[in-house]
């Protein structure tokens, strides 16, 4: 079977935040998943928004998650752009976190044979040049 | 109706290339001069132009004033479309709507690309969230769909390449295909071509490509005054943004066209079982069989089980994508849209040559536009053509 990267020799820079995800940002600093909760509306939402994705209001808040979930669908990247280009393959999962949202990230410690839609993940936090830290998941044994 | 009262009197179409010396404008004229030459119309009588977005003109943000400079259009309508894939199309829509409201009569739609050669596109999207995961674009929103679909209806792969067959022998059949692409596969072929992001193959995948087409388009009133009995006629039309995006988890294998399809079906007074040829927009071959689901060719999560029962080659009973689709002809970039498009207006003109299919009753045309976050596309588009109704 293939051996999967776990990317985590890959070259990254810190991202560029947009202003209203700048609290998601910086609670990476410590390691925190902070999610934007839509009071109108009373449902989380990611990524994070200028506005409510239902009520369109603004006052959002931003309440921790243990970054607990399950695998929603994921693919094995066999070609990739820099930085990742000569660390293929690896995998990038769509994880639905338990407060109802879908969140985009790489595997770690996971290989070809445990990875599979419903797979139980938890957060994998990698530092990033600057002190904040990139959300990845690994299967929650 | 808007739409029935537009038609359109004449379409161009350049040779795709994997990579052009040319410069856009050059391929604009080509194209421009190409339509008034076949329908006879003079140059100044083209009061709007309705661009299909660009990679190339992505650096110019006055891009349909300036091209319009470029090739010497006075008009009274100029503009640009930019929902992707579905540009060419909506920009015909657009077109009828323009012409119906009285704010142009005839209108020269272009969609131009040269994204291979010169793609002037600066990144204003979502980069903070799928850059530092190595997100190839695409390819791995189209991995995510396709494991989808399999852990819930199951997929048979070799049915997906059945499709990327016919296409590759439409290709073979169509001298402005891009050459590198003009060569049979098998469905063994398309089962072993390596893996892009898996599940999607290499076969799955348009290639970015240069080159463009173009359609002119008038008011009906317009065109029976100057004699012009052959011509195509838009009769339905449906289009729809963010499909369910106030949700935040949604099904990926269902997609905006269910809607955009009901509603141009009911325009047209048509249902799926009456369309004669299919020109689905074709970035990744699945997307192809999630349309047929979608427009009620078959029921959600049949896909596989119809396509093998049908002949999609331009002899069947649903040719598909008779000029290769983008996949098999190559993707002129934003502007590929216009592909299939003109294809199907090609086949109701009766002027496809060798892989002209015997039914033009109607052609169903359709466009994917934007690859969202962790959805499946942003636009969707479906267009229902007859010959001069």
């Amino acid at each position: 079977m293939v051996t999967i990267n776990d990317t985590l020799g890959v070259p990254r820079e810190a991202p560029k935040g947009r202003s209203f995800a700048m609290p998601f940002w910086n609670a990476t600093r410590e390691k925190k998943l902070l999610l934007q909760y839509d009071p109108h509306s009373r449902l989380y939402q990611f990524f994070p928004r200028a506005a409510g994705l239902v009520s369109g209001r603004r006052d959002l808040e931003w309440r921790e998650s243990p970054g607990r979930g399950e695998v929603f669908s994921y693919t094995v990247a066999y070609r990739a752009r820099e930085p990742f280009r000569g660390h293929e393959p690896f995998l990038i999962a769509l994880v639905t976190l338990d407060e109802g949202v879908n969140v985009m990230a790489n595997m770690v410690n996971c290989d070809l044979a445990t990875m599979t839609i419903g797979l139980r993940v938890k957060p994998y936090w990698h530092p990033l040049p600057g002190g904040m830290h990139l959300l990845m998941f690994e299967p929650d044994r | 109706m808007a739409l029935r009262d537009a038609a359109i009197v004449g379409y161009a179409e350049s040779k795709i290339v994997e990579k052009s010396d040319r410069d856009i404008w050059e391929l604009g004229a080509e194209i421009l001069e190409s339509l008034l030459v076949s329908t006879g119309f003079d140059k100044a009588e083209i009061d709007g132009l309705i661009l299909s977005a660009s990679m190339t003109g992505a650096g110019n943000p006055f891009w349909s004033q300036t091209t319009a400079d470029q090739l010497g259009l006075e008009l009274d309508f100029c503009q640009i479309v930019d929902i992707g894939g579905c540009s060419p199309t909506a920009a015909l829509a657009r077109a009828c709507a323009a012409i119906d409201a009285g704010m142009a009569t005839t209108v020269f739609c272009l969609y131009a690309d040269m994204q291979a050669s010169e793609n002037n596109r600066r990144e204003r999207g979502m980069q903070e969230w799928i850059q530092p995961q190595g997100y190839l674009g695409p390819p791995a929103g189209f991995g995510f769909l396709s494991r989808r679909y399999e852990h819930q209806f199951g997929l048979d792969y070799a049915m997906l390449g059945k499709l990327a067959v016919a296409q590759r022998g439409h290709a073979v059949l169509n001298d402005l295909a891009v050459e590198k692409l003009r060569k049979p596969i098998t469905v063994d072929d398309y089962l072993n071509s390596r893996m892009i992001a898996d599940p999607v193959r290499l076969l799955d995948s348009v290639m970015v490509c240069d080159g463009g087409s173009g359609l002119l388009v008038t008011s009906r009133r317009n065109a029976e005054k100057r004699g012009l009995a052959k011509c195509v006629v838009p009769i339905g039309y449906g289009e729809r943004t963010n499909y369910r995006v106030r949700e935040n988890i949604v099904d990926v294998t269902e997609t905006g066209h269910r809607v955009a399809g009901a509603k141009a079906f009911a325009q047209a007074g048509l249902k799926p079982s009456d369309i004669a040829s299919f020109h689905p927009y074709d970035d990744f071959i699945i997307a192809i069989m999630i349309q047929l689901e979608m427009l009620g060719f078959c029921k959600h999560g049949q896909g596989c089980a119809f396509i093998r029962e049908h002949d999609f080659t331009h002899t069947g009973d649903l040719p598909l994508n008779t000029g290769g689709g983008q996949i098999s002809a190559g993707q002129c970039g934003l502007a590929g849209g216009g592909t299939n498009l003109v294809e199907a207006v090609r086949q109701l003109f009766g002027e496809a040559g060798r892989r002209q299919v015997k039914n033009t009753k109607n052609a169903l045309v359709t466009g994917i536009g934007g690859i969202p976050y962790g959805r499946n596309w942003a636009s969707s588009a479906v267009m229902i053509l007859t010959p001069n109704a």
